[in-house]
């Protein structure tokens, strides 16, 4: 196999912080390497490096035998290296083939776009790729994964022969991750050399030929993915043994003190019912789209319900917007941080506080900054001081502190939709232990996770969605990721 | 990373520092040229310019920090002042005709809110509608001619405190102390942030955001009616064009005193000093005899050259 792109000591720093220290890798044609590391470990800084973005203080970087020090943008496509960035880089508002040719058109007469030709050579490339698309479609009508793939061909049709994937799969759903990972196995047999980072250890292990391990800026392991395991890799991001299913003690009181009862509406969700006892941690799964994320919005009065009831203690608390739930001891820790969970451009205090300054008119500043470098001590969020704006914030750290939001009231009912999404393996498990925490305290907690290990071993009982009903409810120690899928998806198990 | 506790990083991070070296620098330069600038009559004249400003951009502050815009309290200014002038002549008591006043403008600014709810459309855009409706209703109850008090309602812009300071500035200020508190130390003052950095967050977080909103707009509406009683009282006359062109000025004032356009950021101290940059400007181009015609030009020039130091401020920032 030939070497395609060799990166050699590569090394920069911010403001005289190191980020990236002698890091060096090397990519061959036809390979896939992941990069694998904690948020903030300097993957997407050598990311930006490699695709141009940013110039290194040091080092080198061999491409096809031709060495550069620093590359610029234009400079990177070229040379054939595109970059495929998580929040998908398209145009919503072109159709898919405008896209494609984007900045390159074909031209008819020297001044129109020639769109049939366009569309044309589109599903050529789309049909070569075994990506089913229309290629006249508009972007903002494919789904996340439609969108990944579309990035890929955009690519692809640029002559990319190195692409750097940055977390491709993490807003999609199983069956688009599993299209997509077929995508860039058929790439790969087409000779391109592929840089793939993802939190998913499960993709790393089933794409993977090597993965490259960073922590704190150093590149400290590298890993034949073949001779290796999950727990090895865990060792090496965390240096520490953390293991993915996460050790939680069961402090299910049995009282099934909380009945959601007869839950219909918000488009799809049809007649759920379920119980979760204090101190129970209830798991909500699924398949992206299977109406989990609409129940616990309508659950906590964000979107109104067409029949449902939330009986907690035999009294109805049915809240008919959120800060009636808020009012009534019922907290949501929504899936979308950036749009639905944090105030961005705000203070790491402000967003702390943000509900329980609800309570009274005339705010003491003394007791705010108080109780905000509590929550900050007592969760350990990593910030300079509490008036950071908390969009500077690791993705891990801002979940602490929207969760920290609701550990401030004292409410009865938690829901967490997705709670560790975007978040790194080790406050991955600082999350977990909070959400243990409150079970502790007899707290009723409803989780809906697409992360089966997390589902898994968070749940006591897990509750199995599939188009807009709950199809089963089942023992978190009886499930395995084998069974959940099955469920997911509607395959019944013949005998065995 | 950064050095958060630097004097550096603590001076860059303030808008209202650079507007008040700007300040300066033009006071010093126009000081030379001519000391007549620095006489306390000329000084207490500025203050008495900007008094007016001073409320309606005290009031926008808050409705830009929450994300939204009101651009017909020119108009709203118009209005009130005008029901104002007839009430005063048709001999209704000067507190009632100025409190019956406010609530107009109130109203006004309040229905601004309820149509942009009610019809998911931009405040900005329903206010450019509805600044036609207010000067014509305005322009419908004066039969389109000026209304005049002279004489029977000076006696507040003729108080001096101390009989130096004019009560009208003084107005003005507790006006700006009072939006700033709000926004500093009151639960009002945080929704005012949330709503306005992220809208769908602060629903979920529990507030209530269409009331909030609505709150918004008729706390402009309060500032905006206040402006206009000082308006009256200091010209004795009203015109359905009365306030015409506050709108965009206290527009400008709120975004030079370093608040995005986009909302959810904002002081009222930035407010402040980017009024009194803009009366500052056009004092010192009179003190300084420029040509009237080619003063326009400059305090254009002057408002844009501001606007470039603090974008050098934000890029000093961002790279320290």
């Amino acid at each position: 196999m030939k070497k395609i792109l060799e990166v050699e000591n590569v090394s920069k720093s911010f403001s005289g912080i190191c980020v990236l220290h002698n890091v060096s890798l090397s990519l061959n044609a036809g390979e896939v390497i992941c990069l694998a590391g904690e948020n903030g470990a300097g993957k997407s800084t050598l990311i930006k490096i490699l695709s141009g973005a940013q110039p290194p203080d040091s080092g080198k970087m061999k491409i096809f035998d031709q060495v550069y020090e620093k590359l610029s943008p234009a400079q990177a496509m070229e040379l054939g290296i595109a970059t495929i960035y998580q929040d998908a880089d398209l145009v919503d508002s072109l159709t898919v083939s405008d896209n494609i040719f984007l900045g390159h058109e074909l031209l008819r007469d020297g001044a129109f776009v020639n769109k049939k030709e366009q569309e044309k050579r589109t599903a050529v490339l789309l049909k070569q790729l075994g990506i089913n698309l229309d290629p006249a479609m508009l972007v903002e009508r494919l789904s996340p994964g439609q969108k990944q793939n579309l990035q890929v061909a955009k690519a692809l049709h640029g002559e990319a022969k190195i692409l750097i994937m940055d977390e491709p799969t993490a807003s999609l759903g199983e069956e688009e991750t599993a299209s997509l990972m077929e995508l860039v196995e058929r790439l790969k047999n087409q000779g391109i050399g592929i840089i793939y980072i993802s939190h998913f250890l499960e993709e790393i292990f089933q794409l993977g030929d090597r993965a490259y391990v960073l922590k704190d800026g150093e590149m400290v392991k590298e890993l034949f993915l073949k001779d290796s395991n999950q727990d090895e890799l865990i060792q090496a991001m965390v240096g520490r043994a953390a293991s993915n299913f996460y050790q939680k003690n069961c402090f299910a009181s049995g009282d099934q003190a909380l009945q959601v009862s007869h839950y219909s509406g918000n488009g799809f969700v049809e007649d759920v019912s379920f119980t979760v006892s204090r101190g129970e941690v209830f798991g909500l799964g699924g398949l992206v789209g299977a109406g989990r994320t609409e129940l616990v919005r309508m659950i906590y009065g964000a979107d109104r319900s067409e029949a449902g009831k939330l009986i907690l203690d035999g009294r109805d608390i049915t809240p008919k917007n959120p800060t009636e739930a808020v009012c009534k001891g019922v907290f949501l820790v929504s899936e979308d941080r950036k749009k639905e969970g944090m105030f961005i451009i705000r203070s790491v205090k402000e967003n702390l506080l943000i509900s329980k300054n609800e309570k009274n008119f005339f705010l003491s500043l003394n007791k705010e900054n108080r109780e905000a470098d509590e929550s900050i001590r007592t969760l350990g969020i990593k910030v300079f001081n509490r008036e950071q704006e908390v969009g500077n914030l690791s993705g891990g750290n801002q979940q602490k502190v929207v969760i920290a939001r609701w550990l401030l009231e004292n409410g009865d009912v938690y829901i967490f939709d997705e709670p560790t999404k975007g978040v790194d393996v080790g406050a991955r498990e600082e999350i977990y232990k909070l959400i243990e925490h409150l079970a502790e305290q007899k707290k009723i907690i409803i989780m809906v996770s697409s992360n089966m290990p997390e589902l898994i071993s968070m749940s006591d009982r897990i509750g199995i969605m599939r188009e807009g009903k709950l199809v089963n409810v089942m023992e978190a120690k009886n499930a395995t990721e084998d069974i959940l899928i099955k469920e997911y998806i509607g395959v019944k198990e013949n005998g065995s | 990373m950064k050095d958060r506790n630097g004097w550096k990083y603590r001076i860059l991070s303030q808008q209202w520092l650079i507007l008040l070296f700007i300040i300066l620098l033009i006071s010093v330069f126009t000081a030379i040229r001519n000391p007549r600038f620095l006489m306390i009559n000329n000084i207490m004249n500025i203050f008495e310019q900007i008094a007016v400003l001073g409320l309606v951009a005290a009031g926008a502050t808050i409705l830009i920090i929450s994300g939204n815009f009101d651009i017909s309290v020119g108009a709203v200014i118009g209005l009130s002042s005008c029901l104002m002038a007839m009430m005063i002549n048709a001999g209704i008591p000067i507190p009632l005709a100025a409190c019956a006043g406010i609530l107009v403008s109130m109203f006004c600014t309040f229905l601004n809110g309820v149509l942009s709810i009610i019809f998911k459309a931009p405040s900005f855009i329903i206010s450019l509608a509805t600044t036609s409706v207010y000067t014509g209703a305005a322009l419908y109850l004066t039969k389109g001619v000026i209304r005049t008090v002279y004489g029977k309602f000076d006696a507040m812009n003729r108080f001096r405190l101390f009989g130096v300071v004019p009560l009208i500035f003084i107005i003005s200020l507790l006006g700006c102390v009072v939006v700033g508190i709000i926004l500093k130390y009151t639960q009002i003052g945080r929704r005012i942030f949330a709503i306005g950095s992220n809208e769908r967050a602060a629903f979920l977080s529990g507030i209530k955001v269409t009331k909030n909103k609505l709150i918004f707009f008729a706390m402009n509406g309060f500032f905006v009616g206040l402006a206009a009683v000082l308006l009256l009282s200091r010209v004795g006359s009203a015109l359905p064009s009365t306030g015409s062109g506050y709108e965009l000025q206290a527009m400008g004032a709120v975004v030079i005193g370093g608040a995005p356009i986009n909302g959810g950021k904002g002081n009222i101290i930035g407010t402040f000093f980017g009024v009194l940059l803009m009366g500052l400007i056009s004092n010192v181009l009179n003190i300084l005899g420029v040509n009237s015609y080619l003063q326009e030009i400059a305090s254009g020039a002057l408002i844009i050259i501001s606007l470039g130091i603090s974008a050098v401020r934000v890029h000093m920032l961002q790279k320290n």
